[in-house]
């Protein structure tokens, strides 16, 4: 069960770093990023090209990695956000998914589309810590993710952080006092593709990933973590990523390898989403409307 | 000498305008008053100046020279919008709003602090509520917090969007003197109102109707005037 468990809340931190995305980006501008998924596949399929292909230093991998995802990011903003800032969110919907699309299609353009493996940065078997074997990749995770919480403690505290708040609060203010919108817009974008590449590159290590992996397997949990965390909070959604991806490996656990029901995973995160909007329907985190 | 001359300004809302050549003029240093029904044109106007509209045609000068650029470009200059309805930031607390207000002049921390010290002097209750989230006060002192927050950034002209709004005669009455008290301190100021009572300490006043300046005047000589009388004090 520690095993489960263990697994439940590495998965979980993915769903979550990528929640954290989304709801940066709800927040700023109302829009649900359905290319959230795919900042994590160009940051990871970039790595695997450096990495593997090219044979470069690991680290080079990373950054380029990651200057890949961000890159996305701020052409997604320009070249689809900005013109569609006053159209319909429907119509941005759709454009975001065709992002997601168009992206699945161009890395499967530039490669094959087959199963990869990228190595992890630490190779070598896990760490015996309570009975559960935790691997390195998880042992990063952990790391990353506390820089990045202190970093974002850090970041919403300075002039920039409190006037991207400032913006989703109420835009026309924001412009009031002398905020470019424009540079608020560019910024969340950076920023939710950057937790998205973070995310991807911390995934991909751990099994077989094909183009897509992130956006197929990863968006609508991490969708169903924000809304868990209310939609509008960023430690809301990241401990719904948590619970989301508990939650699924304990249904694998007692649901599907006790009880031997189908789909155990799945039902469990529905059962959880349930429970959580009948009670708090602001989500975990959020403000009553 | 104008610090703002405004001369047959066209703007409005798509396809629908709303100015239909405004012209004024503000002298640095006055406290003008800019008069109106509802749907006169005066918060259109004040957009205008402010950059949030875009004019289509029509000049607008400051200090002498076209003014053009964003709305940011805008407060650097010293042009600063308190816009109706507050708009302060909800969820942020009061020091948070007024640290954003001097967004234009955040590299310089000196500045930026003599600013707080002057805003929670002339405002001593937005000192007290300092650590309070700005949703939770009341409409006064929104109001006060959406002034306090415009003198952050050392404007030169101050534009306040019908701060009168919703407000109790005592408290207007109250952020009226603190309009006056920020105009002796030397920054020249354009009130919109719809309240004929901000008159009596305007030292300029303009009528707006449908779009245009139609009375321009000292606030006294305004508020003899038989036609404001007629429309805004119902005698």
């Amino acid at each position: 069960m520690g095993a489960f468990l263990a697994l439940g809340l590495f998965q979980g931190a993915v769903y979550g770093l990528l929640a954290v995305g989304i709801v940066l980006v709800y927040k700023a501008k109302r829009v649900f990023n359905f290319a959230q998924g795919e900042f994590g596949g160009v940051a990871a399929f970039t790595a695997f090209a450096i990495v593997v292909g090219a044979g470069l230093p690991y680290w080079v991998g990373v950054v380029g990695g990651l200057a890949a995802a961000v890159a996305m990011g701020l052409i997604v903003e320009r070249v689809i956000v900005r013109p569609l800032e006053s159209s319909s969110r429907t119509i941005m919907l759709v454009a975001l998914v065709g992002v997601a699309l168009f992206t699945i299609a161009i890395i499967v353009l530039l490669g094959q589309p087959i199963p990869r493996v990228m190595p992890p940065l630490i190779a070598g078997g896990g760490v015996n810590i309570l009975g559960a074997g935790i691997l390195p990749q998880q042992l990063i995770l952990m790391a990353v993710l506390a820089v990045l919480a202190a970093a974002m403690a850090w970041f919403f505290k300075t002039d920039m952080g409190l006037a991207v708040l400032a913006s989703s609060q109420d835009t026309r203010a924001a412009q009031v006092v002398g905020i470019s919108p424009v540079a608020v817009s560019r910024l969340v974008w950076g920023m939710a593709a950057l937790l998205g590449g973070i995310a991807g590159l911390l995934y991909a290590p751990v099994g077989i990933f094909t183009p897509g992996f992130m956006t197929l397997t990863m968006l609508v949990p991490a969708f169903a973590a924000a809304v868990l965390g209310g939609m509008t909070s960023l430690p809301g959604a990241f401990i719904g990523g948590l619970a989301i991806g508990v939650v699924q490996n304990l249904g694998i656990y007692y649901l599907g390898q006790q009880l031997k029901v189908p789909g155990a995973a799945e039902l469990g995160v529905f059962a959880l989403l349930m429970l959580v909007l009948l009670i708090r329907p602001q989500g975990l985190l959020g403000k009553e409307a | 000498m104008a610090l703002l001359e405004v001369e047959n300004l066209r703007a409005g809302y798509g396809s629908v305008p709303v100015l239909h050549g405004v012209s004024l003029s503000v002298d640095e240093g006055a406290n003008a008053v800019l008069l109106g029904l509802n749907g006169a044109g005066k918060s259109t106007t004040l957009m205008t100046l402010a950059g949030l509209l875009p004019a289509t045609s029509g000049e607008i000068r400051y200090d002498g020279k076209p003014l053009t650029g964003s709305p940011g470009a805008r407060v650097r200059a010293g042009i600063v919008l308190v816009p109706e309805g507050r708009h302060v930031f909800p969820a942020l607390t009061v020091k948070q709003n007024l640290r954003l207000g001097a967004w234009t002049i955040r590299r310089d921390a000196r500045r930026a602090h003599r600013n707080l010290l002057e805003v929670y002097q002339i405002f001593p209750r937005l000192q007290e509520r300092a650590d309070q989230t700005a949703g939770t006060l009341s409409g006064g002192e929104q109001q006060m917090l959406a002034i306090g927050r415009g003198m952050m950034s050392s404007p030169r002209l101050l534009l306040i969007d019908e701060a009168s709004l919703g407000l109790s005669p005592k408290l207007t009455e109250q952020v009226f003197a603190a309009v006056q008290l920020i105009n002796e301190r030397g920054v020249t100021v354009l009130m919109v109102e719809q309240n004929a009572g901000v008159l009596a300490q305007a030292d300029t006043a303009f009528v707006m109707q449908q779009g245009r300046v139609t009375i321009t005047g000292s606030g006294s000589e305004t508020l003899a005037d038989d036609v404001v009388r007629a429309a805004y004090l119902g005698v």
